[in-house]
C-alpha cells in the first residue's frame, strides 16, 4: 500500500509526466489555451492511460517476455494503444453518450499522443507489477490534467498580457512552462524512500 | 465483406513482414549487445579490482557473486552486484568488498537514469570515491556535511535522494549477502 | 520544386522551431550536444525510410487502415535504430533511454508519411523527408549545444568554458529545456519577421 502512495505521490507531484519526462508535450501546447478544453482532454488521457497501461502489462509479461519476443515490444504497443482508443471511442459512443459529447474529439488524438505509449514504456522500466503499473498509469493521467489544467489558467491570464510580438503564442507559452517546472521542482523533496 | 477481408488481409501482412524483418534484424545483433552488457561489467570489476589475477563466478541465491584472487591464489574479496529504485529509475552498482565484508574497496555505478546535472553526480569520481575503504560492519551513513565517521559519506548537494538510494541499495545487498557467505 | 521541397523543412516549416512538431524528444534528450545530434540522426533515418516504404505501398493500402499500417511500419524502423544503438553506440542508447521507441509517437513522421508521403511521388516525398529530418536534427543540436554550454561548460563533452565558470545547472534540468526552446523560437520569429 505504502509504495503505491508514494508511486501516486512522486508521479502526479515529482516526476510529473509533461514537466520532467516532457510526455504529451503536443496537446499541452495545443489545447492548454482553454480550461474547458484541457479538462476534456485530461480526462480523456487519464482514462485510456489507466487501461492502457494495463493491458500493455498483462501482454508484456503474459506474451512478450514468456516467448522473448523483446524485440517486437514497440510495434505491439503501438497496436493495442491505436486499437485501445478504437474501441474505448466505439465503446463510449454506444453507452454513454454525454461522455462522448465531452471526450469524442479527443480521443483519436490520443494514439499520438506519447504520453500513453510512455507510461507504457515507463513501466516496463521501472520494473512495476500490475497493480503499481496501474496507479501508475492512473496518476500519471491525473499529474498530466493537472498540469494541463494550470497551463489552461496561466495562458487564459497571459492573453490578455502585454508581451513583445515575437514572444507572443508558442514562445510564451514554452517560457512559461519552464518557469511552472522549477515551481514543481519544489515538490522533489516530498518523496523519500 | 470483400472490404473487411481486404482490411484485415492488409493488415497482418504488414504486421508479419514487419515481425519476420525484426527477429532476423535482431537475431544478428543479439551477440553484440549482450557481448557490450558484459564489457561493461568486466571493465567496472577490473576497474574495482586491478589487483586481481583471477575471477570466479560463485552464485548465491539469486545473486552472481565474482571472487576475486590474486595471483598466489589467495581470495582477495569479493565484487557483487546491486539494484534498486533511484530518484527516477534504477540503480545499478557493483561493489568491491574484503573477504571479511567488513570494509569496502570501491564502487561503480554501471547503470542510472539519475537527472543529469544533479543526480548522475553519483556517477562522478568524487562521489564514488568515498565508498574507498568504507567501513561495512556498521550499515553505511550518509550526512549532508563533512562525515566524521568511519562508515559515513557525504550526499551529494541537490540530490540527497539519488545519494541516499545508493546508500540503501548498497546496506540491504550488503545484509543480504554477508548472512549467505558467512554461513557457507 | 524539388529544391524548396528539401529547404522548406530546414528553414521555413522547420518541425522544431516553426511547426512546433515532435517536442517530447527536443526537449527530452537535449541535455547534450551529442545527444541532441544523436535522436536528430535517428529521427531522419526512421523518417526517410518509413516515408519510402509509405510511398511504395500506399496504393495497396486500404484507406480506413492507412494510420494502423504507417504506425506499424514506423514501429519497425524504430526498432532497428533502436537495436542498432544498442549494439554499436551502448552510452548513447543509454542516454536516450526510452525517448527512442518514443520516435514512434513523434508527429513529425506520422504527419509527413500521412500528409506528404501518402500524395506525393517517391522522389518529392523522400527530398521531403530528407528535408524535415535535418531540420530537426539541426534544431536538437542546436538546442543541445546551448543547453551544454551553459549548463555543463562543455561542448561535445570538452569543457570550453573557463575554470570560473559556474555553470548554470538549471539549464540542463527539465525547466532548461523550456526556456532555452521559448528563445529560440522567440529568435527565429523576430528573423523571419523582417
Amino acid at each position: 500500500m505504502n509504495s503505491l502512495i508514494i508511486i501516486f505521490i512522486s508521479t502526479v507531484l515529482v516526476n510529473n509526466f509533461v514537466l520532467s519526462y516532457f510526455l504529451g508535450i503536443c496537446p499541452f501546447l495545443g489545447v492548454s489555451g482553454r480550461l474547458e478544453s484541457a479538462f476534456g482532454m485530461g480526462m480523456a488521457v487519464t482514462f485510456v492511460m489507466t487501461i492502457a497501461t494495463a493491458i500493455t502489462w498483462l501482454i508484456y509479461n503474459l506474451v512478450l517476455v514468456k516467448f522473448g519476443l523483446f524485440f517486437l515490444e514497440y510495434v505491439v504497443f503501438i497496436l493495442v494503444i491505436a486499437s485501445l482508443v478504437q474501441i474505448v471511442e466505439m465503446f463510449i459512443r454506444k453507452f454513454s453518450p454525454p461522455l462522448y459529447q465531452a471526450l469524442g474529439i479527443y480521443l483519436p488524438l490520443i494514439t499520438t499522443n506519447c504520453a500513453i505509449l510512455g507510461a507504457a514504456l515507463f513501466m516496463v522500466t521501472k520494473g512495476y507489477n500490475l497493480l503499481e503499473s496501474v496507479v501508475f498509469g492512473f496518476s500519471g493521467g491525473l499529474g498530466f490534467s493537472l498540469v494541463l489544467l494550470i497551463m489552461a489558467g496561466i495562458r487564459e491570464e497571459m492573453y490578455y498580457a502585454d508581451v513583445p510580438p515575437v514572444f507572443k503564442g508558442a514562445s510564451l507559452t514554452l517560457i512559461a512552462a519552464g518557469l511552472l517546472t522549477l515551481v514543481f521542482m519544489g515538490f522533489s523533496g516530498l518523496v523519500s524512500s | 465483406m470483400k472490404d473487411t477481408i481486404k482490411i484485415i488481409g492488409v493488415l497482418t501482412l504488414v504486421c508479419v513482414i514487419c515481425a519476420f524483418f525484426l527477429s532476423f534484424i535482431f537475431a544478428l545483433a543479439r551477440e553484440k549487445i549482450e557481448g557490450n552488457n558484459n564489457k561493461i561489467q568486466q571493465e567496472a570489476i577490473y576497474r574495482l579490482a586491478p589487483s586481481a589475477e583471477k575471477v570466479t563466478e560463485v552464485k548465491a541465491g539469486n545473486d552472481v557473486i565474482y571472487k576475486l584472487f590474486d595471483n598466489k591464489g589467495d581470495l582477495i574479496g569479493y565484487v557483487f552486484l546491486a539494484e534498486g529504485q533511484g530518484y527516477q529509475g534504477k540503480i545499478k552498482i557493483l561493489a568491491a568488498v574484503n573477504p571479511c565484508f567488513d570494509e569496502m574497496k570501491g564502487i561503480e555505478i554501471i547503470d542510472s537514469v539519475e537527472t543529469p546535472g544533479l543526480g548522475d553526480k553519483i556517477q562522478g569520481e568524487a562521489f564514488k570515491r568515498q565508498f574507498n575503504n568504507l567501513i561495512i560492519s556498521l550499515p553505511i551513513e550518509y550526512v549532508k556535511d563533512v562525515p566524521n565517521k568511519d562508515n559515513q559519506i557525504r550526499a551529494i548537494t541537490g540530490a540527497t535522494v539519488s545519494s541516499r538510494a545508493v546508500v540503501n541499495i548498497l546496506n540491504d545487498k550488503i545484509n543480504q549477502l554477508r548472512e549467505r557467505l558467512l554461513e557457507k | 520544386m524539388s529544391k524548396t521541397n528539401f529547404l522548406k523543412g530546414l528553414w521555413k516549416e522547420h518541425p522544431v522551431l516553426r511547426q512546433l512538431l515532435g517536442m517530447c524528444p527536443t526537449l527530452a534528450v537535449t541535455t547534450t550536444a551529442i545527444n541532441g545530434l544523436s535522436m536528430g540522426l535517428a529521427v531522419v533515418f526512421v523518417l526517410f525510410f518509413s516515408s519510402f516504404v509509405v510511398s511504395l505501398i500506399k496504393k495497396v493500402v486500404p484507406h480506413q487502415v492507412r494510420i494502423a499500417v504507417y504506425t506499424v511500419i514506423i514501429a519497425t524502423f524504430v526498432t532497428i535504430v533502436d537495436i542498432f544503438l544498442k549494439a554499436q553506440f551502448p552510452q548513447i542508447s543509454r542516454a536516450l533511454g526510452p525517448y527512442v521507441p518514443l520516435i514512434v509517437v513523434n508527429c513529425i513522421i506520422l504527419g509527413r508519411c500521412e500528409a506528404f508521403a501518402s500524395k506525393h511521388h517517391m522522389a518529392d516525398s523522400l527530398i521531403d523527408a530528407l528535408g524535415m529530418g535535418f531540420g530537426f536534427a539541426w534544431g536538437l543540436f542546436l538546442l543541445g549545444s546551448i543547453r551544454e554550454i551553459l549548463g555543463a561548460g562543455s561542448i561535445m563533452g570538452i569543457t570550453i568554458m573557463p575554470q570560473a565558470y559556474n555553470p548554470l545547472i538549471v539549464m540542463i534540468l527539465p525547466a532548461g529545456a523550456f526556456l532555452v526552446l521559448g528563445l529560440m523560437v522567440a529568435i527565429m520569429n523576430r528573423i523571419e519577421q523582417k
